[in-house]
C-alpha cells in the first residue's frame, strides 16, 4: 500500500473536481476519490485514473455542483468596477494613445461593417424564392465561334423535361418583352419591362401578389398581373382586378397585382402577361427547338439528384431535336436560383439578370476586412506593450495587495475588450455618417439601421468585436501580468529590449497595408486600360434611342432631318446594341470542297454603321445603297471570322445566312478590323454584319458633337416629337452602357482602394505612437550623441532605420504573394495589362515615404531639441 | 400517505449507515452496499444521496481524523438522526401492514 501512495489521481479531472464542487463537500469527496483512487491503483493504475475520470464526471451533478452565479456575481461586479474605473483613468491620462487605439479599432471595425452590409445585400438576391428553384443554362460550343457559357435556353425545353423527368415539378418560361406602350383611354405611357412567364410563374416565383390568386392570375393568354406602380399609373388604385388596359392591339385584363418586383431580385419586370399573349400555337411553341431566346426556370423536387438528372440530358437533347451529333454543339446544365446572381459572371446572353455581380470578390472582401481588423489590432497590441512601463507600478502595486497573476490578465483582457466596444460604438456612428457617401461611391443603399435590431448582426458585431478584443489585448495582458513586484517596485526599469515580436507584427502590418496599395494600383491600372483601350469602335458620344413603331415607320425622314442638325454628326441603326455578344445563327460559305456551316455572332445593321461608328476596314468595302444587292445579299465580316474562313481573299466569296438555298448566295464585301463588340472579358469573336432593311431596327444610335451635348440633345428631342407623339424621348449614352459591363469590377477596384488606404493609415498611426515611445526613450542618447558633434543627418538616420528595414521586409514579404494573387484577378480579363513591376516599387516607396513621413515628426522634434534640457538632470 | 418520503436507493443508504455504525463514511458505506446487495454504486450517486438525506435531516455528518492513505482530507462519518429513525421505522410499519394485508391464497402459486 505505502508503494501506491506514489501514485497521485490524475491532475485534469481532480482540478475539475476542484472547480466546480461545492466547498462544503469538497474536502471529503476528493478524500473518498483518492482513497478509492489509491485502492484501485493497486490493481492497475491506468485502470484506476480512468475510473476516477469517470466518477469525477458522474459526481457533476445538481446537489454536487457549487452555486456559481451567487458567487461569482458579488467578486466580479466589485472588481469590475475597479477594473473599469483605472482603465477609464488610463485611457484619460495618456489621450494620444487612446485615441489612436480607439481610432484604429474603429476604422477596422466600421470597415468590416460596410463589408458586411454590402455581402448582406448581396447575399440577399432572389433568397425570398422558397422553392427549389434552377435556371436552364447551355455551354454553346458552335463550330466557327468561341465556345461560351449561355443563360438562354429555347422555348421547348420546360414542358418537355417536366413531361419527360419526374424529378422535375413545374417549369415557367421567362421571355422578355422589352418595353412596351401601354394605353387605357386616354392615358398611355411605356411600361420599361413587360414579359411573357408560364401561368406557374407565380407559384414558382415568391413575388408577393397584394391581389389575385398565385395559381390562377396568369391562366389566359390575355391574363395579367401588373405591379402596384403600374396600377397606381393606370388606375390611379391599386384595387385594379378585372380591369382592362391595351398594348399594341390587344386587350389585356388584370388578373392580379403585386408588390413592386425589390431591388434585390435578378428577375425585374412590372407587367406579367403570358407566353400565350405572344400568339404562338401551344403544341407547335412547346416543342419549339433550335433557337434560344428565354429563360426557363424548374422546380425540382426534394429527392432529386442534379447530377444524375444532368447526366440524362445529352439523350434527351438527341431525342428532341432528332439530331445524333447535338451534343457536340449543346451541354445543358442546371443553375440553382442561388447562384445565379453571384455566380454568372461568365455567362453570356444573360439579359435577365439584373446587377449581376462577380461573387469572387465578396470572397475579397472579407480578405480585406480580415486584413484591417489585423492591422487595426496590431496597433492596440504594439502600442500597449510598448507602453508596458506605464502600468508597471500599478501591476507592481496590485500584486503586492495580491493580486494574482489571472486577475491582472483578466483585468488587462478586459480594458482591452472595453476599447473594442467603444471602438464598436464609434464605429457604428461612422458608418451612419460615411454610408451616404460610400453608397454615391459604389453604388448601392445599403443602411445599417435596419441591421441595429437585428437579431443576427447584434450577435456577430459583439462576437467579432470580444474576439477583436481579446486578440488585441491577450499579448499585452500576458507580457504585464508578468511584470515581478520586486523589480518594477523597487524602481527598476524593466529590460526593454527591441521587441522581436513587435517589429515582426509591423511587418505584418505594412505587408498587408502595401499588398493592398499594389492591389490598388493594379486594379486601377486594369481598369485605366479596360476604359481607354482602343476597342476599334467610337462608342463616345453616341446616344441610343430605342426605336418604337413610329420611329420604324419614320425611320428614313427622321434620319434625314436628324442629319441636317449642326450637332449631330451621324445617325445609324442596328439591330442590337454593342457591348455585349451578338446572337448567333448560322452562316455558310461555298468553298470549293463544298459548303462550309459555320455560328458566328451577327448583327444587322443600317447602310452607314461603319462610318458612324468608324469602324476600320481591312478589305474590301463598306455597305452602299449603289447596290441593291446590299440589302440582304452583301456581307461584311470581322478579321477572326475571316481567319476561320480560310480564305485567302474571303472579300467576293459567296455567302449567306444559314437557311439561304445553296443557289441563291450573297457576297462577302469587307472585312474589318477586330472591334471588341463584347465585354473586354472575352474574346473577340466571330462576326458576320448585314444590311436587311425590312427586318427594322431595334435602336438608333446618334453620335453627337461632345463639345455641345446639351444642344444636340435638344435638337434631338426636338425632332423626336415631331414623328412620335406617343411616349417621350428616353435614351442612354453608350460609353455608360459600356461602365456597366465592369461594374462589379470597378465597385470591387473602389472598395479595394479604401480598404488599402484606410489600411496604410492606421498602420501610420500605429507607427507614429511607437516612434513617439521608442524616441522618448532614447532622448538622453541622442543628447548625448549631439554633444558629442553628432550631424542632425546621422541621427536623422539612426533613429528611421528600423522602421525604414521593417518596411523593406514587409515589401520583400508582401511582393510575391500580390503579384501571384493578381495574375489571378487578371485572368478575368481576354485582354489585360501586364502586371508592372514598377508598380511594386511604386507601392513600396509610396508607403516607405508614408511611414518616414509619419515618423519624422517625432524624429525631427527630438533631433532639433536642445540637448540640454534633455540632459540637465542627470 | 407517508408523511416521510424516501426513495428505495436512499433507504438503502440509510441502513446501510446504520449497520455500520461508527465506522459509515463515504468509501466504506459504499462498499458495504455493493458487497452486500452486489450492485454497483458510483460516488456521485451516493454522494448526492448522502447529501440529501442529510439537508432533509434523517442523517448527521462530522469530520474524522485526516488519514495519510486520503491524500491528508478528512473523512466524513454520517450517523442515522432519530427523525431518520423514525422515518426507517415508517416504511418498514408501512411494508409490514402491506405484507400482513396480502390474503394468503395471493402467493399461493399452482405448477403444473
Amino acid at each position: 500500500m505505502s508503494k501506491d501512495l506514489q501514485i497521485s489521481p490524475p491532475r485534469l479531472p481532480e482540478r475539475f473536481l476542484r472547480w466546480f464542487c461545492s466547498p462544503q463537500l469538497i474536502e471529503d469527496v476528493e478524500g473518498d476519490l483518492s482513497e478509492l483512487f489509491a485502492e484501485r491503483a493497486s490493481h492497475g493504475e491506468f485502470k484506476a485514473k480512468i475510473k476516477y475520470f469517470l466518477d469525477v464526471l458522474l459526481l457533476f451533478r445538481p446537489g454536487i455542483i457549487r452555486n456559481f452565479e451567487i458567487k461569482n456575481g458579488l467578486i466580479n461586479t466589485s472588481m469590475l468596477r475597479n477594473y473599469l474605473k483605472s482603465s477609464i483613468r488610463n485611457l484619460l491620462k495618456y489621450k494620444s494613445f487612446s485615441s489612436i487605439n480607439i481610432f484604429s479599432l474603429t476604422i477596422g471595425l466600421a470597415a468590416c461593417m460596410v463589408i458586411f452590409l454590402f455581402i448582406k445585400d448581396e447575399k440577399s438576391f432572389d433568397a425570398y424564392h422558397e422553392k427549389n428553384i434552377y435556371r436552364i443554362c447551355e455551354v454553346q460550343s458552335f463550330p466557327g465561334t468561341n465556345t461560351q457559357k449561355v443563360a438562354l435556353s429555347m422555348p421547348g425545353m420546360g414542358p418537355t423535361m417536366t413531361d419527360q423527368f419526374p424529378e422535375i415539378e413545374q417549369y415557367t418560361r421567362f421571355w422578355s418583352w422589352g418595353s412596351q406602350v401601354v394605353r387605357m383611354g386616354d392615358r398611355n405611357f411605356i411600361a420599361e419591362k413587360v414579359v411573357g412567364v408560364d401561368s406557374t410563374f407565380f407559384e414558382i416565383f415568391d413575388f408577393e401578389l397584394i391581389q389575385g390568386d398565385k395559381s390562377e392570375v396568369i391562366n389566359g393568354p390575355l391574363d395579367a398581373v401588373i405591379s402596384k406602380e403600374i396600377a397606381l399609373r393606370l388606375f390611379d388604385n391599386i384595387d385594379a382586378v378585372g380591369k382592362r388596359f391595351d398594348i399594341d392591339d390587344d386587350e389585356y385584363v388584370v388578373r392580379g397585382v403585386m408588390e413592386n418586383v425589390p431591388e434585390n431580385s435578378h428577375l425585374q419586370f412590372d407587367i406579367a402577361l403570358s407566353v400565350w399573349a405572344s400568339g404562338n400555337e401551344v403544341e407547335a411553341f412547346n416543342n419549339r427547338f433550335g433557337s434560344n431566346f428565354l429563360n426557363t426556370y424548374l422546380i425540382l423536387n426534394e429527392e432529386a439528384d442534379i447530377e444524375a438528372l444532368t447526366a440524362k440530358f445529352p439523350d434527351y437533347m438527341v431525342r428532341v431535336m432528332d439530331n445524333p451529333d447535338i451534343n457536340d454543339i449543346y451541354t445543358l446544365f442546371l443553375q440553382p436560383l442561388s447562384e445565379v446572381h453571384l455566380a454568372s459572371s461568365d455567362m453570356e446572353h444573360d439579359y435577365n439578370n439584373y446587377r449581376k455581380f462577380n461573387g469572387q470578390y465578396l470572397d475579397v472582401f472579407i480578405l480585406v476586412g480580415v486584413f484591417i481588423l489585423i492591422i487595426a489590432s496590431v496597433n492596440f497590441t504594439n502600442l500597449t506593450t510598448a507602453r508596458a512601463s506605464y502600468r508597471s507600478k500599478e501591476v507592481g502595486v496590485r500584486k503586492t495587495i495580491g493580486a494574482m497573476r489571472n486577475q491582472l490578465f483578466n483585468q488587462f483582457i478586459f480594458e482591452s475588450v472595453l476599447l473594442a466596444l467603444i471602438a464598436l460604438v464609434f464605429a457604428i456612428v461612422l458608418v451612419i455618417v460615411a454610408l451616404p457617401f460610400l453608397n454615391n461611391l459604389i453604388d448601392r443603399q445599403l443602411s445599417i439601421f435596419p441591421f441595429l435590431m437585428d437579431i443576427e448582426f447584434i450577435p456577430i458585431a459583439l462576437g467579432i468585436t470580444l474576439i477583436l478584443g481579446i486578440i488585441a489585448g491577450l499579448y499585452p495582458s500576458i507580457y504585464l501580468s508578468s511584470f515581478k513586484p520586486i523589480v518594477v517596485l523597487k524602481g527598476l526599469k524593466n529590460q526593454e529590449k527591441k521587441s522581436i515580436f513587435r517589429s515582426s507584427l509591423i511587418v505584418l502590418q505594412f505587408s498587408l497595408a502595401l499588398g493592398m496599395i499594389v492591389c490598388t494600383l493594379i486594379v486601377v491600372e486594369q481598369l485605366f486600360f479596360i476604359k481607354n483601350k482602343d476597342i476599334g469602335f467610337a462608342k463616345d458620344h453616341i446616344v441610343l434611342i430605342e426605336m418604337n413603331q413610329e420611329m420604324q415607320d419614320n425611320f428614313t425622314q427622321m434620319k434625314e432631318e436628324l442629319l441636317g442638325q449642326s450637332n449631330i454628326l451621324g445617325v445609324t441603326a442596328s439591330g442590337q446594341r454593342l457591348g455585349n455578344n451578338f446572337h448567333q445563327w448560322g452562316f455558310k460559305v461555298r468553298k470549293d470542297t463544298g459548303m462550309l456551316n459555320l455560328t458566328p455572332s451577327n448583327v444587322h445593321v443600317d447602310y452607314d454603321y461603319l462610318d458612324v461608328y468608324d469602324i476600320k476596314l481591312k478589305d474590301g468595302r463598306t455597305f452602299s445603297k449603289e447596290f441593291a444587292t446590299d440589302d440582304g445579299l452583301a456581307f461584311i465580316i470581322n478579321e477572326s471570322f475571316a481567319k476561320e474562313l480560310g480564305f485567302e481573299n474571303p472579300v467576293g466569296q459567296k455567302a449567306g445566312h444559314g437557311w439561304y438555298p445553296n443557289d441563291s448566295l450573297g457576297t462577302i464585301i469587307g472585312v474589318t478590323e477586330d472591334f471588341n463588340f463584347n465585354s473586354l472579358h472575352y474574346k473577340v469573336n466571330t462576326l458576320s454584319m448585314v444590311v436587311h432593311t425590312e427586318w427594322g431596327y431595334s435602336e438608333m444610335s446618334v453620335k453627337i458633337n461632345g463639345k455641345n451635348v446639351e444642344a444636340a440633345l435638344a435638337e434631338i428631342d426636338n425632332i423626336y416629337s415631331k414623328y412620335v407623339t406617343d411616349y417621350p424621348l428616353t435614351y442612354e449614352f453608350l460609353d455608360d452602357h459600356f461602365e456597366e459591363l465592369y461594374k462589379s469590377d470597378q465597385q470591387m477596384g473602389s472598395v479595394i482602394t479604401i480598404i488599402a488606404v484606410l489600411s496604410i493609415f492606421i498602420g501610420c498611426m500605429g507607427l507614429f505612437g511607437l516612434a513617439s515611445i521608442s524616441i522618448q526613450r532614447r532622448i538622453k542618447e541622442i543628447g548625448i550623441r549631439k554633444v558629442m558633434g553628432a550631424s542632425l543627418k546621422e541621427l536623422m538616420i539612426l533613429l528611421s532605420k528600423g522602421f525604414a528595414s521593417m518596411i523593406f521586409i514587409a515589401f520583400v514579404i508582401a511582393s510575391p504573394i500580390t503579384f501571384v494573387f493578381m495574375s489571378g484577378w487578371l485572368e478575368n480579363f481576354a485582354y489585360r495589362v501586364d502586371i508592372n513591376p514598377f508598380l511594386f516599387l511604386i507601392g513600396g516607396a509610396v508607403a516607405l515615404i508614408i511611414a518616414l513621413a509619419t515618423i519624422s515628426f517625432h524624429v525631427i522634434k527630438a533631433v532639433r531639441a536642445n540637448p540640454v534640457s534633455a540632459l540637465r538632470y542627470e | 400517505m407517508n408523511k416521510y418520503s424516501i426513495g428505495e436507493f436512499e433507504e438503502v443508504v440509510m441502513l446501510t449507515v446504520a449497520v455500520l455504525y461508527e465506522n459509515a463514511y463515504g468509501i466504506s458505506i459504499k462498499e458495504e452496499i455493493e458487497n452486500r446487495l452486489e450492485r454497483k454504486v458510483s460516488v456521485g450517486a451516493m454522494r448526492t444521496a448522502l447529501n440529501r438525506l442529510e439537508k432533509k435531516g434523517y442523517l448527521d455528518s462530522e469530520f474524522g481524523e485526516a488519514t495519510a492513505v486520503r491524500g491528508g482530507k478528512r473523512k466524513r462519518y454520517f450517523k442515522v438522526t432519530p427523525l431518520g429513525k423514525k422515518v426507517l421505522e415508517q416504511v418498514m410499519q408501512t411494508r409490514k401492514q402491506l405484507w400482513d394485508s396480502i390474503p394468503s391464497v395471493a402467493f399461493d402459486f399452482k405448477f403444473g
